[in-house]
């Protein structure tokens, strides 16, 4: 690839990251998605684990899987936005006339979904260490970037698979921007350990890779977790995923051409 | 010259309902031919498959069948970089609602890899052409229809395509704005030479804009030529209305050239002629000479909308005219 080339790769990726960033800082809503609903989350729950009156370690435990879930949210939100606002103003056709290619549609908006996630990471780590005592800083620099990278990948797989949902079924498709996160919620161990998840449930968080983020997080505030094997599992599985979506997503983005998805969702 | 679109065959079918089970073929063995620089309409009613055929044509639907070249490159095979060099500026346009004007030109300008000082020059540009400068901080949702399709023919052509689909430019628009962006779309096509393929039901748009028009009906071609010759192969003449005192000889009109058909009744005859300007000289002489006196002489000339009813109507037909 040449430079030119090159550069203008950039600037393709860069378009959707302009248009999420500009819808971000004029929306209010796009606003609460950063600030009001991530704190209200970890304020109840955090407010929870002192009337349960939760040791140090059980309140971490919690606050990780709340931290966890926001960021992901947040996230993967940003990602689905990279279609759901064409869906909504009808004005798919012209993203998909131009010549982009999938991962430059989705990794502008996850740039970012990427930055609002950190700044959600900041404030929900400021807010916790004064209202309950936690400090999300604890396992060093590196521990932390590589669970951060962890759910931002996670975020960007679920957004894309939002995205697939969309151009298949359209309108139909767009509660699942806002339903499979709470999905992982339940299976993956946000508020409690895999362990007591009746069967086969335990076997299918064994198979979402958020469950290895989580265990590799709190084995820094002592719960159990062997710390490699927990990062090659998580990455390996997230690796596969994006694979498998990125096939996915160029099939699908073929038979919206065959379909007519792109006219029928501007129409 | 050389050819911007060649179509060969293209077959289109919709499937929808349970497990796909209606089936409804939209395109029925589509062949065209669109030559560099050209203004090329297609004509039809509703659910003719306009929109269809124009949304093959720029890559944004694949055909069940048939082979496209567009600018030369294989559609099927290579339309990402078909799309480098097209664009499509459609009636009731659709942008992001809280972009405002500028910041739509940006994203899209964006989307096409321009950046930098280039991006502003040839936005700044297409801010001039289409009068665009008062409105650049108003989100596209407070913007009037005129406006959002002036922003929508800006967009199209922020990566100065070599091919434009334009599909129904002046839909829904009051007839002083259309004339305007008529005016500007030729002004743009004529400065750039660029290939125009546009879908309206507006017939006098066709006929102002377009170099050749395709009626399509039913997903079919049913005639391809220019607006002049259409009008001459449906044979839908002009009329020439004339009063008169004294005798016409229906013998004599019958051999001259160019008359299609005609009617006496009580000293006033209308007469169908190819072309009235051509033919009302010769023929108000034709008839002095015959002994008439001619006190009042009309001219009617056929537009295309005259031709399109005509095509519209024979529903049951499967001719086909090229001209």
């Amino acid at each position: 690839m040449s430079l030119l080339n090159f550069q203008r790769m950039l600037v393709q990726i860069g378009a959707f990251a302009f248009k999420n960033w500009i819808i971000t800082k004029r929306n209010f809503f796009s606003l609460s998605e950063i600030l009001f609903w991530p704190l209200v989350g970890l304020f109840s729950v955090g407010l929870l684990t002192v009337f349960l009156q939760l040791d140090e370690s059980m309140t971490g435990f919690i606050l990780i899987g709340v931290m966890s879930m926001s960021l992901i949210q947040v996230c993967q939100i940003d990602v689905a936005y990279a279609l759901l606002y064409d869906l909504w103003a009808k004005s798919m056709k012209h993203t998909f006339i131009a010549p982009i290619r999938p991962f430059q549609l989705i990794s502008g908006a996850w740039l970012i979904g990427m930055a609002r996630s950190s700044l959600v990471f900041l404030l929900l780590s400021i807010f916790s260490g004064i209202a309950f005592g936690f400090n999300f800083f604890q396992s060093g620099a590196i521990s932390l970037i590589l669970y951060l990278l962890g759910l931002f990948l996670i975020a960007v797989s679920i957004g894309i698979g939002v995205c697939i949902l969309v151009l298949l079924f359209g309108y139909k498709a767009e509660v699942a921007a806002w339903s499979i996160t709470s999905l992982m919620a339940l299976i993956c161990g946000i508020y409690y350990p895999i362990s007591i998840l009746p069967s086969p449930l335990p076997e299918i968080a064994r198979a979402i890779p958020l469950t290895y983020f989580l265990e590799y997080f709190r084995s820094f505030y002592g719960f159990e977790g062997r710390i490699n094997s927990l990062l090659l599992r998580g990455f390996g599985l997230i690796g596969l995923y994006l694979i498998i979506e990125a096939v996915l997503l160029r099939w699908v983005i073929h038979h919206a051409r065959k379909n007519g998805t792109f006219i029928k969702l501007s129409e | 010259m050389a050819l911007a679109i060649k179509a060969e065959g293209i077959v289109k079918t919709f499937q929808s309902g349970w497990w796909h089970r209606k089936v409804k073929e939209v395109l029925k063995g589509i062949d065209l031919q669109v030559e560099e620089g050209e203004v090329f309409g297609i004509l039809g009613p509703n659910g003719a498959g306009k929109t269809t055929l124009l949304s093959i044509l720029s890559t944004l639907l694949l055909p069940d069948k048939g082979n496209i070249r567009i600018l030369g490159i294989d559609a099927l095979q290579d339309g990402h970089r078909i799309r480098e060099r097209v664009n499509i500026s459609s009636g009731n346009a659709n942008f992001i609602w809280s972009l405002t004007v500028l910041e739509n030109l940006r994203f899209y300008a964006m989307l096409y890899g321009l950046s930098g000082k280039r991006r502003e020059t040839k936005i700044e540009s297409l801010i001039d052409l289409f009068d665009l400068k008062e409105h650049l901080e108003v989100p596209f949702d407070r913007l009037s229809t005129g406006l959002k399709q002036r922003l929508s023919l800006a967009k199209s052509l922020l990566n100065d395509p070599t091919l434009l689909f334009l599909d129904e430019p002046t839909v829904g628009l009051d007839p002083g704005v259309s004339m305007r962006i008529r005016d500007q779309i030729l002004a743009t096509q004529k400065a750039n030479r660029m290939t125009i393929l546009l879908t309206t039901h507006n017939m006098k748009e066709a006929e102002s804009l377009c170099h050749r028009i395709a009626f399509l009906r039913e997903g079919k071609i049913l005639a391809i030529g220019t607006p002049g010759d259409l009008k001459k192969v449906v044979r839908v003449g002009d009329l020439i209305r004339i009063q008169f005192e004294g005798s016409i000889s229906e013998e004599e009109l019958l051999r001259m050239e160019g008359v299609i058909n005609y009617s006496i009744s009580n000293q006033s005859c209308e007469i169908m002629v190819d072309d009235a300007e051509r033919r009302a000289g010769p023929l108000a002489a034709l008839l002095s000479s015959g002994g008439a006196r001619i006190k009042h002489l009309t001219l009617e000339q056929t537009d295309l909308e005259d031709v399109f009813v005509e095509f519209s109507k024979d529903a049951g037909s499967d001719r086909g005219f090229c001209v």
